[in-house]
């Protein structure tokens, strides 16, 4: 009994602590999303340059810790505003969506910089705060702990004081409040704007300087899951809301830590998700607050720019498809194959995105989570059934489509930018189900030994052939895709794209149509998933992650929005730049962190328009 | 087009010349010209999608015209930005009020002198429109999201007084107001006047509007349509029909 | 003859707001029945209640039998109640055509019985069947479109974003004929119209009338509801003020201080007093024991 109320007191301490940093993350979030009415993605990214640069402050320099702390939110404060000036001021005016995907963009190129400065592996974080335990009673805690406790009470009470007492932060809370009569008091937006991301760039900083001394580790893929955690946060304590944040930061502190207690560590993630999925659907206005309907919505409108299409002729496609064909009669070196069926395999996915989020307008930013369930499902029925590998591959892609459906159709209720929340959400709790079902999935050490991909009996493994198989599948799905954006129910999904208002008031059942895109869309994606599985032969539950899904985004954008030879195009260049310039591999994803920006900025249609 | 002559002695506080307006490819306002000059009321009257809430904005700052000038006291306010522009005295009371709901109603006032430096004038005109309006005393401490629509049609007045304009520009300040409450709120707009500062509004209601402005102006379709005295136009006949679209089939 | 649409008591809330305040109305079919009112009266709000885009807080509303309330705008629709919207809602990247393609929708027969694997299946094989109803609707959208003369015709595959204002208030009203509606809501059909504009829709509207299509219709402008209306109801706060034939609403006092704005008594100056002659001669004719 004493023992295991012992255990629980550890484990409240454990939350709160954690709740504390969880606060200030969400902290940051809520004071952007007030001012800006953003979702800052590369939050989480601030937040992990937070931790290195406090991490090098202290183990590389020496320096103490206050000081340390200074250059924290010095660096971080200069970070916050440069996100603002490059992601968020140059595309006022443009898709509401933007602002969203360049901060998506920014939080790629951060961490990749980390990544090629300080390599991928973990940096030991000694803290410089001596392991001294204060006796409670029968248990106690760390010096450390009331640290960051008081850190966090510290910076919260400054924040406050700020709001409410200074003209600046009355300026801000204005603003937040309502923009255009905060202009009309004579308040510089554009000044607040700043403002707000330099203190929210410090707040994620500092927090993640404190992460890094509570864990003492620092690595570049923390930044990852910080940003749906403070965004679980903040949806707990009502969006925007800052107060709200900080308690919302502190319940799933606690929620996490009891959850941890009672099951497993691996599952530590899967909470914030669920609870963002639950809160979003139930309580889309926090806990604390009564009201029912979402709140005004933030970031909406498809990403659907006015512009020309730029005509391809039939001639020209089909040239290119034979082309595509001969290649490997005539230059079948292995190295061009396989780069190339990446490219089939990955245009794949990018054509799912292009469908349901170019032509039906629902941004979905968790396609890899299809191709998980796609990857699995194949994998598990030609291992543990023995299934001929086409049969598998479609019954895969069939149940992909099933589940990947079911599973987005709660999301529905949300719009726009939720929507695209909403599936990451979804996408990352794919990938924890597969980390934490052992008995099916095997757990963290995947599926291995996975059956190379055969056609009737004969096993495809020469690149040459692998190569053909994989562009046949894309060139099949290319071809249904274009009777489907080319029929009614292609223009019912444009007509929900454009307007869910009007279309709905004349007769379009928006959930169903919704449905019916995210199947097809899942069924492609699932198909492109299985193909890979067997392409791999080793698949785990970090073969598909966000990245990817972000990735095949880029592409999409880049050919322009529902365009289907602009997906494949989009595809093609984004594999084979990183391989013409081979001294740069390691900054690919530097490379589309960049371009993501650059596209969203000066040509949201992409290379041949949206359709 | 009926032209009414006005006194042209002093030169316009406020002037738009030629002004044309664009939200993208549509066009919403074709060469507007008017004039506001110093102590006057002027109304700007029109129906539903005239362009006169535009009209506001661009004046404000916070739409910008493809074509034309916008001159006030001198300035030149298509190149500013709209914080520049209140700061050069042009006070506003914004459609629908736009209270800052969060913000305590002394919030709010002080809100609204923003961009002023001197502090202890500020205070002395805090005092001041509490004393104009002895409601917002009440509420100094009660956020601005629970008043009535009256109370916070005062507080957008007080607001904007608190920035000492030179020039308040108020969009439909009567709408979605009970009538006895319009009857204040039409006579705070006299008052406000009669100390001196200039009064341009938008409104729909144009007999209220055009029973306490000096000089009025009638938006259709982005285009100034008919301006006179506003005497002369409540006698007309011409106001109901450019305005209600009488005339069309009779 | 029971009423094709009845409305009863019905009431909306917003944050303590009545935007619609018990408000009663039966159409009957072929009527053409008119809400005028100031802005913010609550007459938007009160048509998505019935087009389903909102819920009452209470009251009931039934179309030709069947209760309204609760129902999806999709729901609405497919009962055959057709809307355009206050500002225009057409889909700015679709052809024209495609636009008034979508007002087809409802009352598609391969809509009546579909599933979404036939429906898949029917889009990527397109049966003949599919194709004879394709080419069906798509003739009957431009003979709806053609209705509008030269307006429309030579643009039927550009975006609607490239057309006029008056252009695309065009294109919304021939999207809401292809639904073939029993009931026509229309939200202010001229709003940014010129006087010619205007004068063109109130005649298309005529001729709907004429073809005893039910309609009901917001609108600013008073000569054009005068002018068509066979019954006028009047809206202020959310509530209905005045219910009657056009040339006893047009006299009505409380509709011209709703409407044009109430005239205070202290307005004094000779000029407003003779301005006020002509209206306060309508107001003592109807006041007069």
């Amino acid at each position: 009994m004493e023992q295991s109320l012992s255990i629980f007191f550890d484990q409240t301490v454990n939350g709160l602590v954690i709740g504390n940093i969880y606060g200030l993350i969400a902290v940051g979030l809520a004071v952007i999303f007030g001012v800006a009415n953003l979702i800052n993605f590369a939050h989480g990214s601030v937040y992990m340059v937070g931790a290195y640069v406090g991490w090098y402050s202290i183990m590389q320099l020496g320096l103490p810790l206050p000081v340390a702390f200074v250059v924290v939110a010095v660096i971080c404060g200069i970070l916050g505003i440069l996100i603002e000036r490059v992601g968020l001021r140059p595309l006022h005016g443009s898709a509401r969506i933007a602002p969203l995907l360049a901060t998506i963009g920014i939080s790629f190129i951060l961490d990749q910089l980390v990544q090629i400065l300080f390599t991928p592996d973990p940096q030991r974080f000694e803290s410089p705060i001596p392991a001294i335990r204060i006796p409670i009673g029968t248990t106690s805690i760390g010096l450390l702990d009331v640290l960051i406790a008081a850190v966090a009470i510290t910076i919260a009470t400054l924040l406050y004081v700020f709001l409410r007492y200074s003209k600046l932060g009355w300026a801000l809370r204005a603003t937040s409040q309502d923009r255009e009569a905060a202009q009309q008091m004579g308040v510089d937006v554009n000044q607040v704007n700043r403002i707000a991301f330099a203190l929210a760039a410090i707040l994620g900083g500092i927090a993640g300087l404190l992460v890094g001394m509570y864990f003492q580790t620092v690595y570049p893929t923390m930044s990852a899951q910080a940003v749906l955690k403070g965004f679980a946060a903040n949806l707990l304590g009502g969006l925007g809301s800052i107060p709200g944040a900080l308690l919302g930061g502190l319940l799933l502190g606690l929620v996490e830590s009891y959850g941890v207690a009672l099951f497993s560590t691996s599952y530590r993630s899967l909470f914030a998700f669920i609870i963002v999925i639950l809160m979003l659907l139930l309580r889309p206005n926090g806990l604390f607050n009564p009201k029912r309907q979402l709140p005004p919505e933030p970031l909406t409108g498809t990403f659907i720019p006015n512009n020309k299409r730029i005509h391809i002729p039939v001639w020209a496609t089909v040239l290119g498809g034979v082309v595509a064909l001969s290649l490997p009669f005539f230059f079948p070196n292995p190295y061009v194959m396989q780069v190339l069926t990446n490219a089939w395999l990955i245009g794949m996915v990018a054509l799912s995105v292009t469908l349901v989020t170019g032509t039906a307008g629902q941004i979905s930013l968790g396609q890899a989570g299809f191709l998980a369930i796609g990857a699995y499902t194949a994998s598990l029925l030609t291992l543990r059934l023995q299934l001929p590998f086409e049969l598998a591959l479609l019954c895969a892609a069939l149940f992909t489509a099933a589940l990947g459906t079911l599973i987005v159709l709660p999301a529905f209720r949300l719009r726009s930018h939720y929507v695209a929340i909403a599936t990451i959400g979804i996408s990352e709790i794919i990938n924890q189900i597969i980390l934490n079902w052992r008995p099916v999935t095997n757990g963290a050490l995947g599926l291995t030994n996975i059956p190379p991909p055969s056609l009737l009996g004969h096993e495809i493994v020469r690149p040459q052939e692998v190569y053909l198989f994989a562009f046949a599948l894309l060139v099949g799905v290319a071809l249904l895709q274009w009777k489907l954006i080319n029929s009614p129910l292609g223009r019912v999904w444009r007509a929900v794209r454009e307007d869910e208002v009007a279309a709905q008031a004349y007769g379009i059942n928006l959930n169903y149509y919704k449905g019916l895109a995210f199947a097809v869309s899942a069924f492609i994606a699932g198909l492109s998933g299985a193909f890979m599985a067997h392409m791999y032969t080793y698949i785990n539950y970090q073969t598909f992650t966000i990245p990817l899904s972000i990735l095949a985004l880029t592409m999409a954008i880049l050919g322009g929005m529902g365009n289907i030879l602009g997906a494949i195009v989009g595809a093609l260049v984004l594999t084979i730049l990183p391989e013409l310039f081979r001294d740069l591999m390691d900054f690919r994803y530097l490379m589309y962190g960049v371009m993501l920006v650059a596209l969203i900025r000066f040509r949201p249609q992409g290379l041949l328009g949206t359709e | 087009m009926t032209q009414v002559s006005t006194n042209e002695a002093t030169s316009p506080l406020l002037q738009l010349r030629d002004v044309d307006t664009y939200y993208g490819a549509v066009q919403v306002h074709f060469g507007i010209r008017l004039a506001v000059n110093p102590g006057e009321i002027v109304c700007l009257l029109g129906g539903n999608a005239s362009g006169k809430s535009t009209t506001m904005k661009v004046i404000l700052g916070l739409v910008k015209p493809r074509r034309g000038q916008v001159t006030f006291d001198g300035h030149e306010l298509t190149t500013i930005a709209t914080s520049q522009i209140v700061r050069l005295g042009i006070g506003s009371v914004p459609e629908a009020r736009r209270i800052f709901p969060r913000m305590t109603v002394r919030e709010n006032l002080l809100m609204g002198a923003y961009h002023r430096t001197d502090q202890a004038e500020v205070l002395r005109d805090y005092e001041y429109i509490l004393g104009l309006f002895p409601r917002l005393r009440e509420r100094l401490h009660q956020r601005g999201g629970v008043l009535s629509g009256g109370e916070q049609q005062m507080l957008a007045f007080g607001r904007a007084l608190m920035g000492r304009p030179k020039l308040i520009c108020m969009d439909e300040p009567t709408m979605g107001l009970a009538p006895a409450v319009v009857d204040l709120v039409l006579e705070h707009i006299q008052q406000i006047n009669r100390t001196g500062t200039t009064v341009f509004m938008v409104e729909q209601n144009a007999n209220l509007a055009l029973q306490i402005a000096h000089r009025g102006y009638v938006l259709q379709n982005g285009r100034i349509v008919l301006e006179g005295k506003a005497s002369d136009m409540l006698a007309s006949h011409a106001i109901q029909e450019a305005y209600l679209g009488a005339g069309i089939t009779d | 003859m029971p009423p094709l649409l009845t409305i009863h008591e019905v009431t909306r809330h917003f944050d303590g707001v009545q935007a619609v305040d018990n408000v009663s109305l039966g159409v009957k079919a072929g009527e053409f029945v008119s809400v005028i009112g100031p802005n913010g009266a609550g007459k938007t709000t009160f048509f998505n209640l019935i087009a389903g885009t909102d819920q009452p807080t209470s009251g009931q509303i039934s179309f030709d039998g069947q209760s309204l309330v609760g129902l999806r705008p999709d729901q609405v629709a497919a009962l055959g109640i057709a809307r355009t919207f206050q500002n225009g809602r057409v889909f700015a990247n679709l052809s024209v055509l495609d636009n008034v393609l979508i007002g087809t929708h409802a009352r598609r027969t391969s809509q009546q019985t579909i599933n979404p694997l036939g429906e898949l299946w029917g889009a990527i094989v397109t049966s003949r069947a599919l194709r004879e109803e394709e080419a069906r609707v798509r003739h009957d959208a431009e003979s709806i479109i053609a209705l509008f003369g030269e307006r429309l015709t030579p643009r039927l595959h550009h975006p609607a974003s490239s057309l006029s204002y008056a252009n695309r208030r065009r294109v919304e009203l021939a999207r809401a004929l292809a639904l073939h509606p029993r009931l026509l809501l229309l939200d202010e059909p001229t709003a940014g119209m010129n006087p010619t504009e205007t004068a063109e829709i109130l005649e298309f509207i005529r001729r709907l009338k004429d073809q005893k299509l039910t309609i009901l219709l917001i609108e600013h402008k008073l000569s054009l509801v005068m002018e068509l209306s066979d019954r006028v109801i009047v809206m202020d706060n959310g509530r209905k003020i005045a219910e009657d034939v056009p040339h006893v609403i047009r006299r009505d006092p409380y509709v011209i201080e709703a409407y044009l704005g109430h005239r205070r008594p202290s307005a004094d100056s000779a000029a407003e007093m003779t301005a006020l002659d002509r209206t306060n001669a309508n107001v003592q004719a109807r006041t007069a024991p």
